[in-house]
């Protein structure tokens, strides 16, 4: 499960629905933007700030047309819904984020490594 | 640490009150005249949230050329469960008892 590599969208994401956003990545879902125009696309990814990456994109515009393009990214703001796959189980996809967000920040052990979040030294 | 939520039973913010509808259904005014109605299974604190079984209305106005009058047409949709992104929102309350 891959997870951002930067710790402040790591925990920007942990502190709001995005998380669950992330853990749609793979699944096929139609993004409504902003402008009224959609895109139905397979998710690629979805990083803290909302921005989407689809694959294999189904893009209809504000006038109805239809185009078809092999990748898209949407910006954070564009966005104005997500539809969400009958099959995603939502609770346990956000469980899934948080835990791989935790494995990446509890790697190495307790005393090994630099720390997320250091204990403080007496 | 730093990032466990503590879940209380009052309300102290205005938060606290959409914690209170949680699995109940509302209703949610968004901007450019649209109006949602579902059941709120999860919020965060940009008030992105988590619909379910939402109903969308879409609100038109045209003016009648002839008599310059205002005619309002909504359009109404479905949607399974729907992730609504925060700034979108305008308000939510308790669904609307019409009539």
């Amino acid at each position: 499960m891959e997870v951002s590599h930067s710790v402040k969208e790591r925990t920007i994401a942990e502190n709001s629905l995005v998380i669950l956003l992330q853990g749609l990545r793979d699944h096929v879902t139609t993004v409504e933007l902003r402008d009224e125009s959609t895109a139905s696309g397979r998710v690629t990814n979805v990083d803290a700030f909302m921005n989407v990456r689809l694959a294999e994109v189904t893009f209809t515009d504000r006038q109805g047309t239809v185009c078809h393009l092999d990748e898209l990214f949407v910006t954070g703001r564009n966005v104005r819904y997500v539809h969400i796959p009958d099959d995603v189980d939502i609770r346990a996809t956000i469980e899934q984020q948080l835990q791989a967000i935790h494995r990446v920040r509890y790697f190495g052990g307790r005393d090994k490594g630099r720390k997320e979040f250091p204990r403080a030294k007496h | 640490s730093a990032f466990q939520q503590q879940t209380t039973n009052t309300v102290e913010e205005p938060l606290d009150l959409i914690r209170l509808s949680l699995d109940e259904r509302i209703y949610v005014k968004m901007r450019n005249d649209r109006e949602l109605r579902g059941r709120l299974h999860a919020y965060d604190q940009h008030l992105n949230m988590i619909l379910g079984d939402v109903e969308e209305t879409v609100t038109t106005i045209e003016i009648d050329e002839e008599t310059y009058e205002e005619i309002y047409k909504s359009t109404k949709r479905n949607i399974p469960m729907l992730f609504v992104r925060g700034d979108g929102v305008v308000l939510v309350a308790p669904p609307l008892r019409v009539g």
